[in-house]
């Protein structure tokens, strides 16, 4: 038996109307399917059309089942399986907030630009951090800073992009 | 090109989508809706006694017409009472539209005065539903929902229209010009590879059977006519579900009887048995399956369904095809004839020698009793004396559901109405009265329960108002029967709370809503009481007082596969019923 649990991305071209994010998520939890993050918003202004992406785990029953399911609700006008194409990239967004000393700060400054990650706001004792990475290298920023005080952070779900033609559009 | 009130948007739609009938119950949230109806001729408004019985009436309808079954409701306790009747006709593919009132716009969220947050609370329920908050958006809401509940896999669709929309002014351009605000495409046209995978299957079995469900009823007679061919053409065996029931027709030889925990040995003997299984438009429900690791574990199946999310759902299939199942049919009828693929009878001799001894094994037989009435002699019966008059059948759910399905004979489509899916008790009763409107000069029968039928009783006072002919053959064994029979087999026989006191005197119930009310207590009078109840021109009920102890077989206890069936009361279950079956339902 192929039991075995696979992480997918599904990437979802919905009608923005309300209640459309209420039907995907009350789909997930009414039939008990699993939800890793999400993320949401507008895509096409004209169309009223918002993109999805929803990061989901299970197997390839359970898996095909949500996209036939998801398939099913009226607002969705299409559905792809990102992590079944062959070139995509996923990238989430953080923020970070962190209390470090007047002293500390050129050196950190210096830590977090090699990294790649931006300060968008200094206050006396504060960054406020900006980074852009894949949940890996989300996960190597933080273990960047494990010896800097995080006051706070908060993440955006994963929105991801494959190469090739715009196989989502409808 | 009118301005119009949304009111009257509500009506002119409804008027285009060709309704005639509508079931509803009035409140404060759709007076305007009210009003506009009072004022108008082509649209008949049935008052039911109750909204969850609107909707059911509206399955009736629909499910024996094949058009659409509508409801109107008010806000509030009106809209919620409507969730059962929703969920069922989601579980069984019945399509409904129920148009409910609302609080006005600028009001929803203050929790004011009958608001209740029904698209919120049918989400999980219907096929789609709308919060209609312009109203220039009224009518293309109304027609998507049409258009939705009847097309790719039938089921129900709310709209839910605010008090000030229905006052609101648009314009109504009709129905071809009103712009859907659903983008909703279902595809029904087969792969033609599938097909020509399909009739390779088909030729080279040797054990075959079709397994036929309800997507060949909700796909329409046509289907029928080339399920039929196909079946002609292949001399194959076909069982059917209880949603399937007179897809084909029962009194073929090729059928084998229902399948699943109440169906036939030989049917599901023969679906564990087979080398190919052919899914025509059923789910793989549980109530099929049994133990789904031991399902007909060395066939190749086949699944033909509209909807991609019945696939492989619970069982895995070798080869699906999905589009509507009057085009596979016909594609694979077509495909056949053009190949002059021939299936010879003397390929299937050894499997249909086989069935046949299965067959002998006789598993509906009961012990007959000449003291009581055994409620499957009853329904025997009732099918002899009704069968010319070819009856539109309706029940509750229990035991004499399951018996109205292995004794009662459909040969035509859509003569069966039953909450398969969920299994509501008070189906039957508001069912068959919707099934009635539809059907004035035909003769409606529900087959009742004493427990069930008192869960939508009030309806009788519809009944009583339009009228309606409708027949009430109850089977009282003064029981629950069916959770009875599942206490005796799994809970050491310690009949919790399933016994019905205090029943009305159903003779007299029936008086009081101006219907005769007949009550038989011997096999001898079973014939007379029948004939008399068809013979009144009005509703009737009849009390038939059935021998209480009587259990439903064939029975195959949850957790347990379709070897394993109980044929009889003195069939004990092997060993203990593991856990895992206890839990399931
Ligand atoms: C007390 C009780 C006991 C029960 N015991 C049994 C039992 O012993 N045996 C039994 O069979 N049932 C039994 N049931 C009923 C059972 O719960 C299910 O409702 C039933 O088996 C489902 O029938 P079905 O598979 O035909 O599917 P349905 O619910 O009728 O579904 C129809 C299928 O066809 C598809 N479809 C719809 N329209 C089309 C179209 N145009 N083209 C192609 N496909 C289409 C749908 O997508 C769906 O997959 C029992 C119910 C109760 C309440
Ligand atoms: C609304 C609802 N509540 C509870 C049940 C659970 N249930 C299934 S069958 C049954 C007993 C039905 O009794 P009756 O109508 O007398 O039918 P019988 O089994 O005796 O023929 C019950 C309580 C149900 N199916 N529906
Ligand atoms: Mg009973």
């Amino acid at each position: 038996m192929n039991e075995k649990n696979t992480k997918h991305i599904l990437s979802i071209m919905v009608d923005n109307e309300p209640g459309v994010l209420a039907r995907v998520v009350g789909l997930f939890s009414g039939r008990g399917y699993n939800i890793e993050s999400l993320s949401v918003s507008e895509v096409d202004s004209h169309k009223f059309l918002s993109r999805v992406t929803i990061v989901t785990s299970g197997t390839k029953l359970i898996v095909d089942q949500i996209k036939a399911q998801l398939g099913k609700l009226i607002p969705v006008h299409n559905l792809v399986d990102i992590s079944e194409l062959d070139s995509f990239i996923g990238k989430e967004l953080i923020l970070v907030k962190l209390n470090v000393k007047n002293k500390k700060k050129p050196d950190l400054k210096e830590k977090l630009k090699k990294f790649g990650a931006v300060i968008l706001l200094e206050s006396n004792h504060e960054f406020i951090v900006q980074y852009a990475g894949t949940p890996e290298e989300i996960t190597k920023l933080v273990k960047l800073l494990k010896n800097t005080k995080i006051i706070e952070q908060t993440r955006s779900g994963l929105v991801s992009m494959a190469t090739g033609t715009d196989y989502i559009k409808k | 090109m009118k301005n119009l009130t949304g009111a009257k948007i509500v009506i002119e739609s409804l008027i285009q989508e060709n309704v005639k009938v509508i079931f509803g119950y009035p409140g404060g949230a759709v007076l305007p809706i009210y009003d506009e109806l009072f004022k108008q001729k082509k649209i008949r408004h049935i008052l039911v006694r109750h909204e969850q019985a609107a909707v059911h009436a509206a399955e009736g309808y629909a499910r024996s017409t094949g058009k659409v079954g509508v409801v109107l409701v008010t806000s509030g306790p009106g809209a919620t009472n409507t969730v059962t009747g929703l969920t069922d006709a989601m579980m069984d593919s019945v399509p409904v539209v129920c148009l409910s009132g609302q609080v006005p716009t600028h009001m929803i969220g203050n929790d004011a005065f009958q608001e209740a947050d029904i698209v919120g609370i049918t989400r999980p329920c219907t096929k789609h539903n709308y919060l209609v908050k312009d109203v220039t958006k009224l009518a293309g809401a109304i027609h998507s929902a049409f258009f939705i509940a009847k097309n790719g896999r039938p089921g129900p669709v709310l709209v839910d229209i605010p008090k000030d929309i229905q006052t609101f002014k648009a314009i109504y351009k009709g129905k071809r010009l009103t712009k859907k605000i659903s983008y909703y495409k279902p595809s029904l046209e087969p792969a033609v590879d599938d097909i020509d995978k399909m009739t390779k299957f088909l030729s080279d079995s040797k054990k075959p059977i079709f397994y036929i469900g309800g997507g060949v009823i909700n796909s329409g007679s046509k289907a029928s006519v080339e399920l039929f061919k196909l079946m002609k053409k292949t001399g194959f065996p076909c069982t059917q579900t209880l949603m399937g029931l007179g897809a084909f027709p029962m009194s073929d030889k090729q059928f084998l009887g229902m399948l699943g925990m109440h169906g036939t040995y030989e049917a599901n003997m023969a679906m564990y048995n087979c080398d190919l299984m052919i899914c025509v438009g059923a789910r793989f429900d549980d109530r099929i399956t049994g133990k789904v690791s031991g399902f007909s574990p060395n066939s190749k199946k086949i699944h033909l369904d509209i909807d991609a999310s019945s696939f492989n759902k619970s069982v895995n299939v070798d080869l699906t095809v999905k589009g509507d199942l009057f085009k596979i049919l016909k594609l694979v009828n077509d495909k056949i004839s053009k190949t002059n693929i021939t299936f010879k009878n003397s390929k299937y001799t050894k499997w249909w020698n086989q069935i046949d001894k299965w067959r002998a094994r006789n598993c509906l037989k009961y012990k007959q009793s000449k003291k009581l009435i055994k409620p499957q002699y009853a329904l025997q019966r009732l099918n002899s004396l009704t069968k010319d008059l070819n009856p539109f059948i309706t029940t509750e759910v229990g035991q004499h559901q399951m018996w109205a399905a292995q004794f009662i004979e459909f040969n035509k489509p859509k003569h069966w109405m039953t909450s398969g899916g969920l299994g509501t008790m008070g189906y039957g009763l508001p069912a068959a009265l919707g099934v009635q409107i539809a059907h004035p000069k035909d003769l409606v029968i529900d087959v009742a329960g004493e427990a069930s039928i008192l869960m939508n009783i009030q309806e009788m006072s519809t009944i009583k108002q339009y009228r309606l002919p409708v027949k009430v053959f109850i089977l009282n064994n003064n029981y629950m029967g069916m959770v009875r029979q599942w206490q005796e087999l799994l809970h050491g026989n310690r009949l919790s709370e399933s016994y019905m006191e205090s029943l009305p005197d159903f003779v007299k119930l029936a008086e009081s809503f101006g219907a005769t009310g007949l009550r038989v207590e011997k096999p001898g009078d079973v014939d007379d009481a029948v004939k008399e109840m068809i013979n009144i021109k009005g509703a009737v009920i009849c009390d038939v007082v059935v021998d209480p102890n009587e259990n439903c077989f064939p029975m195959i206890p949850s957790g347990s596969t379709h070897n394993q069936m109980l044929l009889g009361p003195n069939d004990k279950v092997e060993g203990e019923i593991s856990e895992e079956g206890m839990v399931l339902v």
